[in-house]
């Protein structure tokens, strides 16, 4: 696939990304937290959702569930280290992830994860999936979980944080 | 989920969220606190206690990992760096990617606290297209910045055609982001 053909909206000169920059991730929610407080790490992770992923959003509004699951197979095919299926269906996107490689990496390196961590994959990829109709639900977390795409017709129950397991 | 593969574009659209939400302090904090401090540990480690062995073992993997196209000169005294294609600041000019006023900054804003508290000074200049040179000395070394291809020869990235551009920010035996003088 070229880079212009990506479902990516950002694209490298490498095939992979570096899995020390999860260090980082991880350390800037932990920094937002303790000088703003969580409410501000949950707008941080709407807002980076609806701005700097409003490329995604984009393309998801134009081309429905088939985008997002395109999106989502070169995402976690992108990232070291992540064992990942992704389904597609005719009213939502399935994708199960069996390794997530950000919880994999801080584990393997030793390093304290902010227990809220697996919310931000709720939370940005709501921001992500609503301009585009549709819903995202978590459940599970702490290295394993499903993430659901549902078209917002469904009607589907609300997320319940308790839902998504704090990581360690 | 916010994936390692783009890092390099959410990490500099953080900078302008957080300068949105503290202003230039805690921007200036992040890159002290979070990323010196917390991400990077493993580095501070290594040069905290080896010293420009630990900066050999630092940067080499990890710009190989990163992708960078750099040249690298060691001798007991100093180590210097010359950038000719930084990974970084590249993905952003590829990907048209510009949210916070200098995000070349983050650099000396994460590494210069680091080499404060390792006992090392930093002379550094940056181009803000991708190219730049740094050199680390103890901090009671007196010796002054190498002059062009003194001390790399061939490779110092000054002798680039496209090395010059404006507003180029240059740093003289710091370890703070907010100590630079900008040449015309």
């Amino acid at each position: 696939m070229t880079p212009d053909a990506s479902p990516l909206p950002y694209t490298d000169t490498k095939p992979h990304g570096h899995a020390d920059f999860y260090f980082a991730i991880n350390a800037t929610f932990r920094f937002i937290i303790a000088r703003f407080g969580y409410d501000k790490l949950r707008q941080y992770w709407s807002d980076i959702g609806t701005s700097y992923y409003k490329p995604v959003s984009d393309n998801w509004k134009r081309d429905g569930l088939t985008a997002v699951a395109d999106y989502w197979r070169a995402f976690f095919a992108a990232e070291p280290g992540a064992a990942v299926e992704v389904i597609k269906r005719d009213d939502e996107v399935r994708i199960e992830v069996r390794t997530c490689p950000m919880i994999k990496h801080l584990r393997d390196k030793n390093r304290e994860i902010v227990s809220c961590f697996c919310q931000h994959c709720h939370f940005v990829s709501e921001a992500m999936a609503a301009p585009a109709g549709m819903t995202v639900r978590v459940t599970g977390g702490n290295g394993t979980c499903v993430q659901r795409f549902i078209l917002l017709s469904r009607n589907e129950p609300a997320q319940q944080l308790g839902d998504i397991k704090e990581a360690a | 989920m916010i994936g390692c593969y783009d890092f390099c574009g959410h990490y500099e659209w953080t900078f302008e969220w957080l300068r949105q939400q503290g202003g230039d302090v805690a921007v200036k904090a992040y890159w002290d606190e979070s990323i010196h401090r917390d991400s990077q540990t493993h580095a501070s480690k290594l040069i905290t206690d080896k010293g420009i062995e630990g900066m050999k073992e630092y940067w080499g993997p990890t710009l190989t990992d990163e992708g960078a196209v750099y040249e690298r000169t060691v001798t007991d005294d100093v180590f210097r760096i010359d950038m000719h294609e930084c990974p970084s600041k590249g993905f952003l000019i590829r990907n048209g990617l510009h949210q916070f006023k200098d995000y070349c900054d983050h650099c000396m804003g994460w590494i210069g606290p680091l080499m404060k508290d390792a006992g090392f000074v930093i002379d550094h200049e940056h181009n803000h297209c991708g190219q730049c040179w740094w050199e680390m000395r103890r901090a009671n070394d007196n010796t002054a910045a190498s002059k062009t291809a003194e001390l790399s020869g061939d490779h110092d990235v000054r002798l680039r055609d496209d090395w010059k551009q404006p507003n180029t920010d240059h740093y003289d035996r710091s370890t703070d982001s907010d100590d630079k003088s900008t040449l015309p």
